[in-house]
Formats: C-alpha cells, sequence, structure tokens
C-alpha cells in the first residue's frame, strides 16, 4: 500500500535545517517586532504626514512576518510528510493514528485557550495555533515510530 | 488475531529481515506481526502466505473477539 502525497526522505533533513532558522526568525518577529529593512516594500504615493488620509492608509508593508509564517509551514510540513526508508502499510498506520491524535489534542487545547484567553492575546493563540497540528502530529509520530523501531 | 509467523519462520529458518526483504516491508512491522500489535492488510498477509507456501489460515487465525 503507498501512501500518496509523501516528499521524498530526504526532504526531512531539509526541513530540519530550514525549521530551525524560520523558527527564530518568526518568534523574533512575534515577540521582538524584528524586521528585516530590505523585505519593506511600498506601494502608491504616501499621504502628506498630518492628514487624515496618512493615519488610516497602509502603503508600506514589512514582509518579514510573512517568509517567517511561510518558512515555518514549508519546513513543518517537510519534516511532517516525507517518506520512511522503508514506507509500508504499518508506517502509513502511524503516520495516521498520529494525524488523529494531534487533531484531537490540538482542538482540545485551543478550546481551553478559547475559554481562558481574551482580548488582544487571543491573537497570538491563533498565531500559535497555525503551526500547533503540525508540531504535535510530528512529535506523537516520532514518538511513537521511534519506540516501535527500538524493538 | 493469532498468527504462527514465528513458527513458519523457523520452518523454512529464515529471519526477520529476510521475510521482510521478501514481502517490501521494514523488519519492524514483522517484528509487530510477530508481536500481535499490527494485523496485516489483506494484500499483506496474502503476501506472507505466498512467501511460505502455505494457505493464509495456517499462518493467521482469528481469536473470538475478533
Amino acid at each position: 500500500m503507498k501512501t500518496r502525497f509523501l516528499f521524498p526522505h530526504s526532504y526531512r533533513r531539509i526541513g530540519w535545517l530550514l525549521f530551525v532558522p524560520f523558527l527564530v526568525f518568526g518568534l523574533a518577529v512575534l515577540n521582538h517586532d524584528f524586521q528585516v529593512d530590505f523585505l519593506e516594500i511600498s506601494f502608491g504615493q504616501s499621504p502628506l504626514p498630518g492628514t487624515f488620509e496618512s493615519i488610516f492608509s497602509v502603503n508600506t508593508i514589512n514582509l518579514s512576518d510573512e517568509i517567517a509564517t511561510l518558512g515555518m509551514i514549508l519546513s513543518l510540513l517537510f519534516i511532517a510528510f516525507s517518506k520512511e526508508k522503508i514506507e509500508d502499510e504499518r508506517v502509513a498506520q502511524i503516520r495516521l493514528d498520529s494525524l488523529h491524535f494531534a487533531v484531537y489534542l490540538n482542538y482540545a487545547v485551543l478550546a481551553i485557550q478559547v475559554i481562558f484567553v481574551h482580548g488582544t492575546a487571543f491573537l497570538d493563540v491563533m498565531v500559535y495555533n497555525m503551526f500547533s497540528v503540525l508540531l504535535l502530529f510530528i512529535i506523537r509520530y516520532r514518538v511513537v515510530f521511534n519506540l516501535e523501531n527500538k524493538a | 488475531m493469532k498468527n504462527t509467523l514465528k513458527i513458519q519462520r523457523a520452518i523454512k529458518n529464515s529471519t526477520q529481515a529476510d521475510l521482510a526483504e521478501a514481502i517490501g516491508v521494514s523488519r519492524q512491522t514483522i517484528n509487530s506481526m510477530e508481536l500481535a500489535k499490527y494485523i496485516p492488510s489483506t494484500a499483506l498477509a496474502l503476501k506472507i502466505a505466498r512467501y511460505f507456501g502455505k494457505p493464509v489460515e495456517e499462518i493467521f487465525e482469528l481469536e473470538p473477539g475478533d
């Protein structure tokens, strides 16, 4: 039985190599408002300072957070969904079980946060939630896979 | 589900690795099956039966409650 839509085995290593820097970058962007200057793009003409328009219009954006988010998503997908050296039906079973586990646990944690976290802090919850399903999946999958392979 | 994989292997004098390679799975999968932790698909069970040259029923057996 072949599992479809998996990356080649070597992509796991690429995933980890990308994940570490993007995690550091992402945390810096999220918690310390870190921005890379050359990622700033402008469009249109800036309204004159002091005018009504200048308060509300956005015509420069910094792409640091976009790059960090996309980098995290891509690297986590590589880690989560790359093939094993020997891909067989038991591995597919572990993968499916882990995905099931991760989705349940993720929503359980999210439900608790919905109840206890309010206001703007909830925005952080949503940001972490973008990655937590994949993270939980990776942890559960690796733990079970490694435990069974020791036997 | 019970199975006699270990016995069949002993009769044929083959290792877990031999069997694994012959049917295209990892050695851990053979180990999991022998420990009755993993139940193979029909396709895999048939491949195992073919490897030992015996009917599937001689290798795999339902247990009460299955």
